[in-house]
């Protein structure tokens, strides 16, 4: 029946933002060493953790995928090497040129400098000029909510100020493709409500195309359009959210009874 | 190379900003803030001047300013090395977040370091002219003599920084190898005057480039000559090539590094 609809709808509707072939990863090659090491363990084999293993899929342009499967099946380990963190062992990612970030609470933070500094360093990190950031300045700022301690060293700030602000500055300035790993929930009760209708605004945008992974079904359910299912590394199941997200409970169910 | 060069145009004003930042939060709760860039300099200057002048009888002319040259090029050099070996391990918050190439962390650790040495070099004015060395247009020289300490610096650097990833304790290893170095390159000696004679001297300037520098930046500031354009152009040459080694070297490993830390 989808094959259907996608025929049926004009060409040049259908932009794809981001298509991942034949993903592989694994973790080995640069292991940790010491020079002690390197005498003893001469020749011996390193041994690989295999994370991905062969995942393929492609993604419109302001589609919401999310990505669901249990703990360590890769999940996480997928999103980093979509942004760039890793490099894939085998296989490729294309962006078709957009813009990428990893939604990360508070990367490149120097505690001792005050929160508005800090947006500065954070956002030139993330790819964002000065003057980008100039003219977001405010709107991260008001978005924060944490009053004056916005001129005080970050060090100063109670965890959930930290976080806030974290959040407004990945949330403000935005990109074409955003990554979301398991970052919904900061802040206090008002702040998270916030912050979670933020987040929807962000991501229903038409030209956003977004990437989440959440062990929460409802949050998948209520957010995303589509589901990608992985488990241990492999590709189980790519569809509509009312597709798989039962299937995906059934499995979860069934191993929860045979491992008891 | 063109990726390089991209990543350097892309990335260099965060790579300022962050020194900049870095340099704030060096001073920002201490009590005595910025005026510690001038202390300490001063403090190791007027040390190894009493221990070696005074203790152990050094009749090197100029010698105060003699030492401190000799200190400038050798904490620029010793600062980087020691930073670059653990610089990825120490930013694992950032490794492991977002992708950024990992020479603009050096490289932004090289201005935090180049700015401290500016500094010094404002202070060596001053005691300059205290101990009445004749100003002269050599000592401009010293920005192509330190061009090469940092183009070296920077390549050796990059170097240790990869392998600072897997190797635990490389930077055990680097320390031993900086006090060596320290001691070989002549901080508070004139190799050629304490050595003459013995056949290694002359290896040792040589074969060193901190020495090198060290005595090339002499010469412009305290002797009034020109410095060796044939030893400049080789070490440039060897920084370079290093560079482009470590360049390549980390482009080929760096979305490797997130998997390990």
């Amino acid at each position: 029946m989808k094959k259907k609809t996608e025929t049926t709808q004009p060409v040049t509707k259908k932009k794809i933002a981001l298509t991942v072939k034949n993903l592989h990863i694994t973790y080995r090659g640069l292991k940790k060493t010491s020079i002690r090491a390197i005498w003893t363990k001469l020749g011996s084999r390193v041994e690989k953790f295999h994370a991905l293993k062969g995942i393929s899929f492609e993604l419109e342009e302001g589609k919401i995928l999310g990505i669901i499967g249990k703990n360590g099946s890769g999940k996480s380990t997928m999103l980093r090497a979509i942004a760039g963190i890793f490099s894939p062992d085998k296989g490729t990612i294309n962006l078709h040129g957009h813009t990428i970030s990893l939604l990360s609470i508070g990367v490149g933070f120097n505690k001792k400098l005050t929160g508005k500094e800090n947006i500065y360093l954070s956002g030139m990190l993330l790819g964002f000029s000065e003057e980008q950031i100039r003219m977001k300045e405010k709107e991260i700022i008001e978005f924060a909510d944490i009053g004056d301690f916005i001129n005080k060293p970050v060090k100063t700030y109670s965890s959930g100020m930290y976080s806030k602000l974290a959040f407004a500055i990945t949330a403000i300035l935005e990109t074409d493709i955003m990554l979301i790993d398991e970052v919904l929930s900061v802040g206090d009760a008002r702040f998270k409500e916030k912050s979670y209708n933020k987040m929807k605004e962000l991501i229903s945008d038409e030209h956003r195309t977004v990437l989440i992974v959440s062990h929460s079904l409802d949050t998948i359910s209520s957010l995303c359009d589509e589901v990608l299912w992985i488990n241990d590394g492999d590709f189980v199941a790519l569809g509509p959210v009312e597709e798989i997200i039962p299937k995906y409970e059934e499995f979860m169910e069934q191993k929860t009874t045979s491992g008891s | 190379m063109k990726k390089f060069i991209f990543n350097i145009r892309r990335y260099y004003k965060y790579a300022i900003y962050s020194a900049k930042a870095e340099l704030k939060s060096e001073v920002a709760d201490s009590y005595l803030n910025w005026l510690w860039w001038i202390i300490e300099p001063l403090c190791f200057m007027l040390i190894y001047t009493f221990v070696f002048g005074t203790v152990f009888q050094n009749n090197e002319k100029y010698f105060a300013s003699f030492v401190f040259v000799g200190l400038i090029a050798w904490e620029f050099f010793n600062r980087m090395i020691l930073g670059s070996v653990k610089l990825i391990i120490n930013n694992r918050d950032l490794v492991t977040k977002v992708y950024i190439p990992k020479y603009i962390l050096l490289l932004s650790k090289s201005f935090t370091y180049l700015f401290k040495t500016g500094i010094s070099f404002l202070i060596l004015i001053p005691l300059l002219i205290f101990q009445h060395v004749p100003f002269t247009w050599h000592m401009l020289l010293c920005i192509p003599i330190f061009m090469v300490l940092y183009v070296l610096t920077f390549g050796i650097g990059l170097i240790l920084m990869h392998f600072g990833v897997t190797l635990n304790d490389l930077a055990n290893l680097t320390n031993i190898g900086l006090k060596m170095v320290f001691y070989l390159s002549g901080v508070f000696y004139n190799i050629q005057k304490r050595l003459k004679g013995r056949w290694f001297a002359p290896y040792l300037l040589r074969a060193n480039p901190i020495a090198f520098c060290m005595h090339e930046l002499r010469k412009v500031f305290l002797e009034q000559k020109i410095p060796s354009i044939q030893g400049l152009g080789f070490w440039l040459l060897v920084g370079l090539v290093l560079c482009m080694i470590g360049v390549h070297v980390i482009h080929k490993n760096e979305n490797s590094y997130a998997k390990v830390i």
